[in-house]
Parts: C-alpha cells; sequence; structure tokens
C-alpha cells in the first residue's frame, strides 16, 4: 500500500456526497473531451467493414485511413472505425467487436507482424474476409489475410539510388547518414535493408558513418542527427526512413549551419520515403532531392478492391505490392498528381 | 578502518556522478570527438528538456507519488502552443497558455488524488490517456511544423548559454531551492518519509500534495515547450513515454520510488545528464542501433541496483562496531 492509499484508509471511508457529485460529473466530462472519435456509420445497401488502425501518428496514416474510408462509401458501405494507440491487445478487443456487430469484411492495420495474429485468427473463426493495411502478418503464421503493402526495399533502394547519382555527379566522396525507424518495424528494416542494398557497390561514392535509430520520434531524431554531426561535421548525404522527421533533422541541420538549397555551396544531399507535404513542399522548395512515395491511393483502392473480392469467394494473392515512385527535382511535376503529400499542399494553397 | 567506512560511504553516496564519469571515460576513450567542449554543449542542450520533467517527477516522486501523465501534458500543451502558433497567435502568448496548460493538468491531477482520494498511479493512468487522446483529437492526428521563430528560440543564447541550458539551470535551482531551503521542501520530505507521522505532527499533506502535482505539470508543459523549439514539430507521438524517461532520470539520481529521499541538484540533473550522454556517446561511436536499449536499460538496472544496496551498504558502513572485553 503507498502512502497515498494508506491516507485514504486513515481519512475516511469514501468520498462524501458533494466529491462523489464532482467525480461523477468530471467523468461525464472528461471521456467527452479525450474522445478521439471511433464514428460508426449507418447500416448501408452492401454491407459493413470495420477498419482498425493502430495509429493516426502520421499523416501517412491519416490519408490512409481517409483513402478507405472514402473508397468504401464510393463503395456504398458503411464503415465501422477503431484507433488503437499502438496497443496489440487492445486491437484485438477491438477486431473481437467488430466480429461481434458481424460486419462483412475487415482492413487492419497491424502494430506489427505478429501480434495481429489472434486478430487475423479470430476473423478467420467468424468467417469474416480481412485485408492488412501497409503491414503484413508474419509470413509462417498459420492465418489467412490479404496484405497490401509499399515495396520498402525496393522503393528505398531507387530513392537511394537516386541520391548517390546526384552524389556521383558532384565528383567527391560523400560521407552518409540514416536516420532509421523503429527496429521492431518491418517497414523501417525493409527502408533499412533498401538503404543498405543501395550503397552497396558504390562505396567509392559513399561512405556509411552514421545510423540513427530514432524509435520513429522526433526529439531522437533531432538529437541524433545533431549528434551524427557533432561526430562527422562533413556529412553530405542523408537518407531519412520517413517523411514525418523531417522538421526534426531540418531543425538539426540548420543548428549545425548545413541547410542549404541544392546548389549551394554546403548541401546536404537529402532524401526521405513516404512522400508527404512537408517533404513535397521542401522538393518544391529545392532543399529536397528525392523522397520515395507510397502510393496511398492506390493501396487504399487495392485493399478494398481485395476485400471485395474476398467477400464474392474470390481467389487473391495474399500480399499486393504498392509499387511506389520516386519523386525527385527533375519529375516534381509530372509525378506531383499521384503524390499524396502534393495533394494535402495544393488543397491548403 | 573509520576512515575506509566513510570512504566507501561518500562513494556510494555519489553513485550519480560516478556513473556519469565512468560514462564519460568510456565513451571519450572510443572517440576523441566526444570530449569537444561543443559536443558537451550539445549534451546538456539535449537533457534540458528531460531535466525539466524529470525535476517535477522527482517533487511527485519525493511525496511517493508518481506521476504518468508527464508526456501527455507535454503533447496537450505544445499542440495548443502549436494551434495557436499556426493561427497567428504571438509565440510569447502561445507558450504562456502551454505554461497554463501544464499547471491546469497538474492541478486536475491534484484534484483526482487529493480530493477524489483516487491513488496516484490510476489517476496519473486516467489522465495520460484522456491527455494523449485530447492532444490527437486538437491536431486532428496531424503533425504541425512551426514557424522558423520557434526553432530560433532553441538555437538563441542567453548571456552566451544556450536558453535551453538557461532555463534548465532556472527550474531546477528554483525547485531545489524550494526544496531544501522552505519550510514546504522539508514538509514534502517529511510526508514521503512516513505520511502518518507527518499528518500527526500537523502538516496538511493534502496541499503538499497538491502543490507537488502541480509543480510537476508545469515542469511538463516547460519541457514540451523547451522539446518544441529544438524539433521544430508537433507529431502526434510528441512526448510518448517521456514519463518513463523522467522517472528513470530521478531514479538514476538517486530518488527513491518509495518517497522521502531524493534531490534534484544534482541528483535528477545528474540523471538526466548521464541518460543523453549514453544516448549522444552511442551516435558518436556510431553503435550498433540494436545496442541502444540494451546499454540504456543496462545503466538504468545498474543505477537502480546500486541504489537500492546503497541504504543498506551505508548503514552497515555507519554501523558502530562494539568489541567485547574479554
Amino acid at each position: 500500500m503507498d502512502f497515498q492509499t494508506k491516507l485514504i484508509a486513515q481519512e475516511g471511508t469514501g468520498m462524501n456526497l458533494r466529491n462523489l457529485i464532482l467525480f461523477l460529473s468530471a467523468a461525464c466530462v472528461l471521456p467527452i473531451v479525450g474522445c478521439t472519435g471511433s464514428k460508426s456509420g449507418s447500416a448501408a445497401k452492401q454491407g459493413t467493414v470495420g477498419i482498425a488502425f493502430e495509429t493516426l501518428q502520421t499523416e501517412y496514416w491519416v490519408a490512409g485511413f481517409d483513402a478507405i474510408k472514402e473508397e468504401l462509401e464510393k463503395r456504398d458501405f458503411a464503415v465501422l472505425e477503431a484507433i488503437a494507440d499502438g496497443d496489440p491487445n487492445r486491437q484485438l478487443q477491438q477486431v473481437k467487436n467488430f466480429i461481434t456487430r458481424r460486419v462483412d469484411g475487415i482492413v487492419l492495420v497491424p502494430k506489427d507482424a505478429n501480434s495481429c495474429i489472434p486478430a487475423i485468427r479470430a476473423a478467420n473463426e467468424a468467417g469474416i474476409p480481412i485485408v492488412l493495411f501497409n503491414r503484413p502478418a508474419a509470413a509462417e503464421a498459420d492465418v489467412q489475410s490479404v496484405a497490401v503493402q509499399a515495396d520498402n526495399y525496393k522503393i528505398s533502394l531507387e530513392t537511394v539510388g537516386f541520391m548517390i547519382e546526384q552524389a556521383r555527379k558532384t565528383g567527391t566522396k560523400h560521407k552518409a547518414m540514416i536516420v532509421m525507424g523503429d527496429l521492431g518495424d518491418i517497414n523501417a528494416i525493409g527502408r533499412r535493408d533498401g538503404f543498405d542494398a543501395a550503397v552497396k557497390g558504390n562505396e567509392d561514392v559513399i561512405d556509411v558513418v552514421a545510423r540513427v535509430p530514432s524509435e520513429w520520434n522526433q526529439e531522437k531524431a533531432q538529437a541524433g542527427v545533431v549528434n551524427a554531426l557533432q561526430a562527422n561535421p562533413d556529412i553530405s548525404f542523408l537518407f531519412t526512413s520517413s517523411d514525418f522527421l523531417l522538421p526534426s533533422i531540418v531543425s538539426a541541420l540548420k543548428s549545425s549551419g548545413k541547410y542549404e538549397k541544392i546548389g549551394q555551396p554546403g548541401h546536404v544531399i537529402l532524401g526521405g520515403f513516404d512522400g508527404d507535404a512537408t517533404a513535397y513542399q521542401m522538393l518544391k522548395d529545392g532543399y529536397l532531392d528525392a523522397t520515395g512515395v507510397q502510393d496511398v491511393y492506390f493501396e487504399a483502392q487495392a485493399s478494398v478492391q481485395a476485400l471485395l473480392d474476398l467477400m464474392a469467394g474470390k481467389e487473391v494473392e495474399p500480399l499486393i505490392h504498392d509499387p511506389g515512385f520516386v519523386i525527385h527535382q527533375g519529375n516534381e511535376a509530372e509525378m506531383a498528381d499521384r503524390t499524396w503529400g502534393a495533394k494535402l499542399v495544393n488543397s491548403q494553397e | 578502518m573509520m576512515k575506509n567506512n566513510k570512504f566507501w560511504a561518500m562513494l556510494l553516496n555519489r553513485t550519480p556522478a560516478i556513473l556519469l564519469l565512468a560514462v564519460v571515460a568510456i565513451f571519450g576513450s572510443i572517440s576523441g570527438r566526444f570530449f569537444e567542449p561543443q559536443n558537451f554543449l550539445n549534451i546538456l542542450v539535449q537533457s534540458s528538456a528531460l531535466a525539466i520533467a524529470a525535476t517535477g517527477m522527482t517533487v511527485v516522486l519525493l511525496t511517493a507519488g508518481v506521476d504518468l501523465s508527464v508526456g501527455s501534458l507535454m503533447f496537450v500543451a505544445v499542440a495548443l502552443a502549436g494551434k495557436m502558433i499556426a493561427n497567428d497567435q504571438p509565440v510569447w502568448l502561445s507558450f504562456a497558455v502551454a505554461f497554463m496548460v501544464g499547471l491546469a493538468g497538474g492541478a486536475l491531477n491534484a484534484l483526482l488524488i487529493t480530493r477524489f482520494r483516487i491513488v496516484a498511479f490510476i489517476a496519473t493512468l486516467a489522465t495520460l490517456f484522456i491527455g494523449r487522446g485530447f492532444g490527437l483529437w486538437l491536431t486532428n492526428t496531424r503533425a504541425m511544423n512551426m514557424p522558423d521563430a520557434v526553432t530560433a528560440l532553441g538555437a538563441s543564447r542567453c548571456c552566451g548559454i544556450p536558453t535551453p541550458i538557461v532555463v534548465m539551470l532556472l527550474v531546477t535551482v528554483t525547485i531545489h531551492w524550494f526544496l531544501v531551503r522552505t519550510p514546504w521542501g522539508r514538509q514534502v520530505y517529511a510526508v514521503g518519509n512516513d505520511p502518518d507521522a507527518a499528518q500527526k505532527a500537523g502538516l496538511r499533506v493534502q496541499p503538499i500534495l497538491f502543490a507537488a502535482y502541480v509543480i510537476c505539470g508545469a515542469c511538463a508543459a516547460i519541457s514540451g515547450l523547451i522539446a518544441l523549439t529544438q524539433t521544430g514539430a508537433v507529431s502526434p507521438s510528441f512526448g510518448q513515454q517521456k514519463e518513463f524517461a523522467a522517472i528513470a532520470a530521478a531514479v538514476l539520481g538517486g530518488t527513491s520510488l518509495f518517497g522521502g529521499r531524493g534531490n534534484v541538484l544534482p541528483g535528477t540533473l545528474f540523471g538526466a545528464i548521464l541518460f543523453q550522454t549514453i544516448e549522444n556517446g552511442l551516435v558518436i561511436i556510431n553503435a550498433d542501433p540494436y545496442l541502444y536499449p540494451m546499454v540504456l536499460s543496462a545503466v538504468i538496472f545498474l543505477a537502480v541496483f546500486l541504489d537500492t544496496s546503497r541504504q543498506h551498504l551505508v548503514a552497515n558502513l555507519s554501523r558502530r562496531t562494539l568489541q567485547s572485553v574479554a
């Protein structure tokens, strides 16, 4: 018993009426204030689909969430929404709730490849088709699901490949840094592997001197980049595993006096992954060399189509790859229409 | 013999400083860059946000309580400030409002604990989730990038010293002074040591607890603002799990989780700097990223182990040895 519990035990038998009323008022108000909105649509002609996302932490997840909802609503489906805030157990309960409410299909973004297995198994046992958006389940698992995933390895390989081309044009050898994501996230690992594969064979131009783990945390990314630049002030090549870390990286580059436009002396060749609004704006402003774009609209459409096919009893490939693409200074005008971050920027202008 | 005992007791009482020196020596021997003055300045700047949050946490831990909502409060405070700045409100006003949010969040925790008598762990766990949810709703789960004026604050200097370090020193020195130089501070220790005895001695325990949680909330908001001036963005994961880093820094600095023992200076400040020094050193030596959590948790474990052993050892060392006369 901690001392505050002891105090309670000592001071009395519990709340008086006034305190009880105050507490109940607070208890009624707080959940309303704190609610992030788990909405349910009304019944529609075609059926109901549950969408369970692990998080809405980045613009990419928000864009994906909106795109899937839009795609389902376009096809006259009602939608149930749930966000697990990074908790696999909560997500399992959310999927079970969907099953109890007899949804016709489920779109799931799991926390990782393994923690989603019980949720998929529950859906399988209930005979409800389930599609995993952006993160597939572990290959060896004895459960049935379809996954739509960006080809993290290929997109990173191509993005870093483009950056290396730019580095080679300068005629000098570059010291490089990679800002990695959460090492427990299969997407982060795919991007790191793509980076490594691109660098392999190009050691005459690129020397990787810093690997900064960010755990998808901006403070860690900012501090890590500052520290890496302290250890290697001549770093001139930087790849981040997600564009959402760019503001922190820019802050770190600025504090080290290394944030310069392309073509200016001291420019750090900068590349990212995702294609979010910040990256697109930096690309337009001439600070970012390239970013690998996950085609969120393709992924949303493919997820919904796969779900409908499964509901109709059709055979569907277990893994559908979003090939993605690289947007860079040379093709910005051409690829902007397919870049979800560009659409966000243009809608705000 | 007595001299030896005193020496070991002195060493054991300075575990955080010794650990910090050991870590500095190890990283410094691996990379010469580590010893550069600019790197020490980087470590101090990067420690600022954590040290301030951990200072607030120390006050709460001294009362034998805990505040799990620190990270969420940081998030809500900077989310609101970020919203205001994005809507062209002056930065100073946005920061002032964020500070008030910290005070209000701390007061809410205090109210739940002192008025509704909910155990601190449960009350602050609830406000952790409420705060995170509220912050996500407020930001619409979208990252907000701050204008250059905000990051310029983080890069600014006051009397030649980086502003984050100045703020860290102001907060830690002020709270340390209150804890060791005022009757209120002594009452905090008394309540943490033995609440029953403190109450019987006539101390008004509830207002002391109330103030501790309000201070913790205020520190969380300041910590969030310092972090914001460095990252230049509010992401939906802002401040996530910062409460655990704050607890770890306080414990690394010798603050007892059972209350009544610990200090802000040098304890918690050393703890926060030690925490950041490890992260800095691992990047400087370009360590394998998989090593980071293992090294950090090993140092925290070592510090807690030494702290747990310390009381027992110090008691043994300072015990008088009586010899029977034959």
